[in-house]
């Protein structure tokens, strides 16, 4: 009498069916427009064996970029990281005018091509323009050179760690900070003991984004280093040229390395949102 | 009563501060561009106008143009369906299938170019398939297609899935008390409450998607009014040193992405003022 | 309408949320549900709502088997805690939601759901508010609009979830007169879940006091209050 032979479903469900249908679709996009693409990369690179794949990555060429992109990833980052806190600092403990319009431009870059980013950098350096004469004649070419490399990736990735970082210092407030001066602390002491530890884990998952697309980073770098062999070239550059040499394992094998990276990345980023997504930013994803 | 540029604070380091930030955003930033748009003034509105007016120029944008938009309402439809499915469902992988839609912004774009290539070339995985049925993919604008919904793919998943995080379920439980079945439920309740998130993750995409060179020219053919994408051009005219012809072209795309800066806040905006939240 | 409930119970997993219980409800009739939170008033709610399932028992409206119909086939007009208005609709459209969602064939026509919107806007006597959204409203007139909302499908009872639990003192007072008037008008079986005893001895015709998943008593207000059944009683209505 009082068993309910009824199979109920809740208001905000859909029907098992449309469930079925949605979730799949879904499983097999993602799976078509994501998966498969990434797994081509090491299956690719491994068509001739490990051996193979590890011996392309030894030889001169690739090494040469595996250097010069770790060495630009080195400059940029820091640059980049040091930029986004002065920003936040900046946008986040002033009131001042124009401050949305300042905003707009720090985000300025995401909405611009890497193309056109590498030809701005281009007229801006180059022999040929004003500035970029002056340094030549002294000796100090950008473009073409290492300066323009970081650069190009400095541009493309500008509003990484700032955006990072201004939500979360804005939800923070600055009662902890006035609180720290009141008790006679310095500025960077303040800094380095108040503000730093609240906002280390947003630092570092900006931090890791920058880093991504800087070795990462093509289109820009593309335009602006000249591709020279073992001087301008970076491992994004060095597949291109080794793919259109029809070195096929050699150009995968470089981009596993960058797939790993990319890999490592999403790893990193996943742990630090499962683990702090208290103090990341609330709109976190782009 | 006039507002003071700077309003007073006890908190120090306001001149670092600024000065790291203006400093680097005047050098990194507006040099540059400011450098591209007086490149375009120095040569004129003619010249510029002569150098876009073009039958391979108008083509390489409009085809950039074209395929971005079709890319991007594909991202629409599918990236809702990826939101809704990553919040609403359980399933085993759904946590690891969260962290992957994120892919697109980390893996470079020349390592996705050369992958997606030799998957839908003739000879790779997808591509042979494609053969065997009379059918071409790569070297074709289906390729260029392919790679910008790979680039797109994780904008309008990655707005909307906080907005489907918050919609409370009171709100889909009144509709159902007042009489609507589920389908109405979506479309009347839910789809609308997406659409303002939907819309900003749209036009990231399209934006991005214009823009894109790495992941494209790989598996684009780069056929000069058929498979020409608009910043494959830029690079074509800077190999040639014809700085106006490239600058021309910049100026132009970075209107497109201006023009949709502004329809993003507009949207925002409207939201906001309309409905009380974005 | 009248409400039979039978033998109901509700288990979330392991832990009973309602053991069984029983009660009748006669038509017309102005209920409250009375208990401290977790006390499974608003479970019981939900049940008869059609918005969560019982583990075993039945409801019958009106002797009707009521247990397996699905929250649209109960035109139960239910007023949530929260409101839950339609933040991108109109107060006008809020109303007519209900009407709009129906079947083509059953569908007023446009100038029908108009006429009954008004009349439903006069009705909480706020007849110029058709055109703004949710976000420009007082919570009390939210409150109004979402009862206004549940009463545009001619319901064939009212559900109030603590229908005046986000509202000041001095407003709630005012919408408690609200209700009341809207209930002897109608005539709707009314039943809503408060933990305010003030508000359910004010009220309501009926109180049933619920504590731990179980009906502790069952009585007019006056009653309860002379002859309480259970310490527990005794305690809750005195604080």
């Amino acid at each position: 009498m009082s068993d309910v032979p009824i199979r109920f479903r809740a208001a905000t469900e859909e029907t098992p069916l449309a469930r079925f249908l949605l979730i799949g679709g879904v499983l097999l996009g993602l799976a078509v427009l994501l998966f498969a693409p990434l797994i081509v990369v090491f299956f690719e690179a491994l068509r001739d064996g490990a051996l193979a794949a590890v011996a392309s990555l030894a030889n001169p060429e690739a090494a040469s970029a595996i250097r010069l992109t770790l060495i630009v990833a080195a400059i940029a980052v820091p640059l980049n990281a040091v930029f986004g806190i002065a920003a936040a600092w900046f946008v986040t403990k002033f009131d001042f005018r124009g401050k949305a319009i300042l905003i707009t431009l720090i985000d300025l870059p995401f909405s611009v091509s890497p193309v056109v980013a590498g030809l701005c950098i281009v007229l801006t350096f180059g022999a040929n323009s004003l500035i970029g004469g002056v340094l030549v004649g002294h000796g100090f070419p950008i473009v073409f050179a290492l300066p323009g490399i970081v650069l190009a990736s400095v541009f493309v990735t500008f509003p990484f760690v700032a955006r990072e970082l201004i939500p979360v210092m804005i939800e923070q407030g600055r009662a902890e900070e006035e609180a720290a001066l009141t008790l006679g602390a310095s500025g960077w002491r303040v800094f380095f003991t108040v503000t730093l530890p609240n906002i280390r884990w947003a630092l570092l998952y900006g931090v890791l984004l920058c880093n991504a697309r800087a070795m990462g980073e093509f289109g820009a770098v593309a335009v602006v280093s000249g591709k020279i062999r073992g001087q301008t070239a970076t491992m994004p550059i060095t597949i291109e040229m080794l793919y259109n040499e029809y070195l096929s394992v050699a150009a995968f094998s470089l981009a596993a390395v960058l797939a790993l990276l990319a890999l490592l990345t999403l790893t990193l980023k996943t742990g630090l949102e499962w683990r702090y997504a208290d103090q990341l930013a609330a709109n976190h994803r782009h | 009563m006039k507002q003071p540029l700077v309003h007073q604070s006890p908190i120090p380091g306001l001149g670092l501060s600024a000065g790291i930030t203006l400093t680097m955003l005047s050098i990194i930033v507006l040099l540059p561009i400011g450098a591209l748009l007086l490149q375009g003034a120095a040569s004129g509105v003619d010249v510029m106008w002569a150098a876009i007016n073009t039958k391979r120029t108008w083509g390489a944008l409009l085809l950039s143009f074209r395929l971005s938009l079709i890319a991007a309402l594909f991202n629409l439809v599918f990236g809702v369906a990826v939101a809704w499915v990553l919040v609403r469902y359980r399933f085993p992988g759904r946590k690891l299938l969260d962290a992957a839609v994120d892919l697109p912004f980390a893996l470079p774009t020349a390592v996705a170019g050369i992958a997606l290539t030799a998957l839908y070339a003739p000879n790779g995985a997808f591509g042979a398939i494609a053969k065997d049925l009379g059918f071409k993919i790569a070297y074709t604008q289906w390729g260029i297609l392919i790679a910008l919904i790979f680039v797109g793919l994780p904008f309008v998943a990655r707005t909307v899935q906080p907005v489907v995080e918050e919609i409370e379920r009171e709100v889909e439980e009144a509709s159902a008390t007042l009489g609507a079945s589920r389908a109405h439920t979506i479309r009347h309740i839910i789809l609308p409450m997406l659409t303002p998130a939907a819309l900003t993750g749209f036009a990231l995409a399209l934006a991005r998607s214009v823009g894109e060179y790495g992941s494209v020219i790989f598996i684009a053919g780069n056929i000069p009014m058929k498979t020409e994408i608009a910043p494959l051009l830029i690079v074509i005219r800077l190999e040639e040193f014809d700085y106006p012809g490239a600058a021309a072209i910049g100026i132009a795309m970075l209107l497109i992405s201006f023009m949709m800066l502004l329809a993003i806040n507009a949207v925002q905006v409207f939201s906001r003022r309309r409905i009380g939240y974005v | 309408m009248h409400i039979e409930i039978e033998d109901i119970s509700k288990e979330f997993g392991a832990t009973a949320a309602l053991h069984p219980v029983s009660l009748s409800i006669p038509s017309g009739a102005l209920v409250a549900l009375l208990g401290p939170s977790g006390s499974g008033k608003t479970t019981l709610l939900r049940i008869l709502g059609g918005l969560e399932f019982p583990t075993a028992g039945r409801v019958r409206f009106d002797g009707q088997d009521a247990t397996g119909l699905t929250v649209q086939e109960r035109r139960a007009g239910f007023v949530f805690q929260s409101y839950a208005l339609f933040r991108h609709m109109t107060v006008f459209d809020n109303i007519a939601y209900g009407l709009n969602a129906r079947p083509r064939a059953q569908r007023p026509s446009k100038p029908e759901i108009a006429r009954r919107v008004t009349r439903l806007l006069d009705l909480i006597q706020l007849p110029a508010i058709g055109p703004r959204y949710p976000s420009q409203l007082s919570g009390g007139q939210r409150q109004r609009v979402a009862l206004a909302r549940a009463m545009a499908i001619e319901p064939r009872m009212l559900l109030l979830d603590e229908p005046f639990g986000a509202l000041d003192a001095k407003v709630r007072k005012e919408l408690r007169q609200g209700l009341r008037e809207i209930h002897d008008t109608t005539g709707l079986t009314t039943i809503f879940v408060t933990h305010d005893q003030d508000e359910a001895m004010e009220l309501a015709d009926l109180v049933v006091v619920m504590s731990m998943g179980r009906i502790e008593q069952i009585g007019r207000p006056q009653d309860i209050r002379a002859h309480p059944a259970s310490d527990f009683v005794r305690n809750f209505i005195s604080a």
